[in-house]
């Protein structure tokens, strides 16, 4: 099996982050509180709960290098926890928002983080040393609908934004002062806060799950009419590939490399997708392969011709019934929300990942030795 | 006749396996509020088409969902004026009693005889191939329901029938 570890933490589990070391983890039971866990010789211990918010928490990030949680609510608010001597201190972010907040990001160079909203804005949120508080800039160019979920470039600039629209944004996010603009004199165009520099109209329906791979070269979101989109040279040339999904929509996505990729979703089953040389994307398969008995039903729908055949033995009721649908069987048993690396040191490879869903399980997998990851 | 019930409800099944793909929402409208968009029906882009399942003309399921909601319609057979009193009072007995189902609405849709609103915080809570067997079952159930309880009301007429043409021999 390709879970490594599973663990039932709650009840249901809206978000989770992992510790820079990966000893400790922080998630949202579906209320407004947000629980640390740490694992000790055998088991995991709570340590923290962390009760700022008023109401569901839905998003959590943990900073590798700064150590530092930010979350977000319902409640329009955010909080930047930090850690001092055995204590989390909140410090509060005042966001500007008037509706709920959706997801948060840590840029890659964790100096700023950014908040997308169901009031139709992104948030990119700083920290301010003269002042000693976190400053939130909002982008003045609105989306049409709720962000629902960002994505930071590799170069800290460039933000992608999924939407309920349908639509998929890459906005700048140079901020005086917090970036340097001669660390990126590759790219020649000079981009100011909040300018446009994309915007893809693949999806007609609601998107999610917007990721960079780690280069930065492909783009990649899925979109609720069961469709996946890779997007190649966003700032140049886009060139854009779908790949529609035979089950039901993905929530999240996950670049393990270049060209290989996890989706998670309303399946409650990890996919593979892979492209080749040629840069063609492709399903590869389910990563928690299920044993699909098609003989058995087979042989049941033949026998049952037969018992209709010969029906004077057979009730007839008992055989027109409808059969109940059976569950699963993988190892989540509800919609996955989250997919989270467990990246080691400087690798650029992810080898290990988590999710999280709504049956509140979180389970660690094991990719290296079980997916054929392409460079 | 009963293989086509069989198809209708498979169908109808398919549709909620592919319809309930729900998710926590807050509202777009209202701050700090959670609403069925579905209800609402304030943002248009939260709404996704809305699936009409027929067996014949007078017997369909409309499902509607949005983001964080769906709700599914439901008009049962009524061949003739008795079993249209009979479901009207039956659906009603099973409306007023909305809370203990849980995802029964309250009121049915305009144009149909009981509805059900099934919401993200329903999918938390419970599995989703349960929820979609428990309106699968039911759609089976009230069809046997109103036929039995029309034997009933033939059967206990005939008895009060003939009881009371019994004075007169």
């Amino acid at each position: 099996m390709a879970a490594a570890a599973i663990h039932q933490f709650a009840e249901c589990i809206t978000c989770h982050a992992w510790s820079p070391d990966h000893s400790m983890i922080a998630f949202c039971p579906n209320n407004n509180e947000v629980h640390i866990y740490k694992f000790f010789t055998d088991k995991w211990e709570k340590l923290h709960v962390l009760s700022k918010h008023d109401q569901i928490v839905s998003g959590i990030d943990w900073s590798r290098s700064s150590n530092k949680i930010v979350t977000v609510s319902h409640d329009r608010n955010s909080y930047v926890w930090t850690q001092e001597g055995h204590d989390w201190v909140p410090t509060l972010v005042i966001l500007k928002l008037n509706r709920a907040a959706l997801c948060v990001q840590w840029s890659p160079k964790e100096n700023k983080f950014a908040v997308g909203s169901g009031a139709k804005s992104v948030c990119i949120c700083y920290y301010e040393q003269d002042n000693n508080w976190w400053i939130s800039k909002v982008v003045r160019k609105k989306h049409e609908s709720s962000v629902t979920s960002v994505a930071w470039h590799p170069n800290n600039i460039l933000l992608a934004t999924t939407s309920t629209d349908g639509k998929c944004r890459v906005l700048s996010t140079f901020i005086k002062g917090v970036d340097t603009r001669g660390s990126h004199a590759s790219t020649s165009t000079d981009w100011k806060f909040g300018e446009q520099i994309a915007q893809l109209d693949l999806s007609s329906m609601w998107a999610f799950g917007v990721r960079w791979s780690p280069s930065g070269k492909t783009l990649a979101y899925a979109g609720h009419n069961s469709m996946i989109y890779f997007i190649d040279d966003v700032e140049t040339s886009p060139a854009a590939q779908n790949l529609a999904l035979r089950d039901l929509p993905l929530r999240d996505i996950l670049f393990l490399s270049e060209r290989t990729v996890i989706g998670v979703g309303f399946d409650c089953n990890p996919m593979i997708f892979s492209a080749d040389e040629t840069g063609l994307w492709s399903f590869v398969r389910y990563l928690d392969e299920r044993k699909v008995t098609t003989s058995t039903s087979r042989a049941s729908q033949l026998s049952e011709a037969f018992g209709k055949l010969y029906g004077q033995s057979k009730q007839v009721a008992s055989s027109d019934t409808v059969e109940p649908s059976k569950p699963r069987g993988g190892v989540h048993e509800n919609c996955i929300t989250c997919i989270v690396p467990l990246r080691k040191g400087n690798d650029s490879i992810v080898k290990r990942f988590s999710t999280s869903g709504l049956d509140g399980k979180i389970v660690v997998w094991d990719a290296e030795n079980h997916i054929d990851i392409k460079k | 006749m009963a293989n086509t019930l069989r198809l209708y409800l498979t169908c109808i099944r398919n549709t909620l396996e592919a319809a309930m793909c729900l998710q926590n929402f807050p509202c777009q409208e209202v701050e700090r509020h959670n609403k069925p968009e579905v209800e609402l029906k304030t943002s248009p882009e939260l709404l996704l088409n809305p699936v009409l399942i027929c067996r014949n003309e007078a017997e369909k399921c409309l499902i509607e969902t949005s983001i964080n909601s769906i709700r599914i319609s439901m008009k049962v057979k009524q061949a003739d004026e008795l079993e249209n009193i009979l479901a009207k009072k039956f659906l009603r007995f099973l409306s007023m009693r909305a809370e203990a189902f849980q995802v029964l609405r309250r009121k049915p849709v305009q144009g149909y005889d009981i509805s059900f609103l099934i919401t993200n915080y329903h999918c938390e809570d419970m599995h989703k191939h349960k929820l979609i067997d428990f309106i699968v079952q039911f759609m089976e159930d009230i069809d046997k329901e109103i036929s039995e309880l029309k034997l009933s009301v033939n059967t206990r007429g005939r008895l009060v029938a003939t009881e009371f043409l019994k004075q007169f021999i």
